[in-house]
């Protein structure tokens, strides 16, 4: 059926092929590339094919800058590739797939500690603020 | 990426109400998103190694350490296991769709690669006429399947019927029977009738000096006269 993937996949037992991040680049300048590679793999040994690329560092616009090819993305997929979690949650965002659960619950926490935080400011400049006027 | 939700349910049972054995450390904590909660604390966390290994004891300093798992809002917990439900359930859609595209190319790059335009023409041509004869004959045997369970409907009926009047044949037999019975029961020799019937015997004799052929009837003339 699927004779690249299972050709390379000989010699390995219990594994699978896996959509993850392969960590390039230098030191303090991280680059990952979106990677199909059989699990047992090292992380950033060899794969089966490169499917895009990500560069986790803002560039001058402040945008993060990834790049993804759907169509082999497709392909992989219905061969049977799982997804490793920053895969998946990059893909969520991308709107490739739908976005992650954790996403939304991490947005919601960041809001909701972001509201405390404005609160007990607010209340301590009422606070002090009424003293002052008030009586 | 499906390793959060095994995990989450023991997650969920660690959320129970229970003293705080340590209130400073619970001040600490200060007025998370969990007021209230205080989980039953167990000492049981995932362990990260760095410079020390397995075999190495732990230091002095860490003798008295306590380690918590990280709190869990059972709320928020369900939220987010729903979500995870949900969000499992449009990916293997998503799977099974891209899995059908996949094998779609393969069948149309197999027959392009073997087979001529024409013998595909005909090859749709014969399936369709295939599904023709197909509902054809599925039509018939509708109608053959229907005949023959009105037919069988009325055989039943038919047996049930002949059950119904066999039983009242038979139960008019006995209520004949038990009928004439009673009539007869009337000319019975009962303990008091006993002594008129002997009477009544004694004062009538009978003779029953006579022959009777095969045919039950007396003889009046003998052979030998």
């Amino acid at each position: 059926a699927f004779s690249a993937g299972s050709r390379l996949l000989r010699g390995y037992r219990g594994s699978h092929v896996v959509i993850r991040f392969a960590l390039g680049g230098c030191t303090n300048r991280p680059f990952y590339r979106i990677v199909a590679a059989n699990s047992k793999r090292a992380r950033d040994g060899k794969y089966l094919e490169q499917l895009g690329c990500l560069d986790p560092l803002p560039n001058a616009y402040g945008e993060k800058v990834a790049g993804l090819n759907l169509e082999r993305l497709r392909y992989w997929l219905g061969c049977g590739a799982q997804l490793s979690r920053p895969a998946e949650k990059l893909l969520g965002l991308a709107g490739f797939l739908p976005l992650h659960p954790m996403t939304v619950t991490g947005a919601e926490r960041l809001r909701r500690r972001r509201q405390r935080e404005q609160q007990p400011e607010a209340a301590p400049a009422d606070g002090s603020a009424e003293p002052g006027t008030a009586p | 990426s499906g390793a959060a939700g095994p995990a989450m349910l023991p997650a969920l049972r660690r959320c129970r109400p229970g003293p705080v054995p340590l209130p400073a450390l619970a001040a600490a904590l200060g007025p998370g998103p969990f007021p209230g909660l205080c989980p039953g604390w167990s000492p049981r966390a995932v362990p990260a190694r760095g410079r020390k290994t397995r075999h190495d004891p732990p230091a002095k300093s860490k003798a008295g350490r306590v380690k918590l798992p990280p709190p869990v809002d059972p709320e928020e917990l369900l939220v987010v296991l729903e979500r995870y439900r949900q969000h499992r359930l449009v990916l293997s859609a998503l799977r099974a769709e891209f899995r059908a595209e996949v094998l779609q190319k393969k069948r149309e790059e197999r027959l392009a690669a073997e087979v001529s335009v024409e013998e595909l023409e005909e090859h749709r041509r014969l399936m369709a006429w295939n599904d023709e004869e197909n509902a054809r004959q599925r039509a018939r045997r509708e109608e053959r399947l229907k005949k023959e369970e009105e037919e069988q409907k009325r055989r039943k009926s038919e047996i049930a019927e002949k059950q119904a009047r066999k039983m009242e044949a038979f139960l008019e037999e006995k209520e004949k029977e038990v009928l004439q019975l009673q009539e007869e029961a009337k000319n019975f020799i009962t303990p008091e009738n006993l002594e008129a019937r002997i009477e009544e015997c004694l004062d009538n004799p009978r003779n029953y000096n006579f022959a009777i052929d095969k045919d039950g009837r007396i003889v009046k003339r003998t052979v030998l006269s």
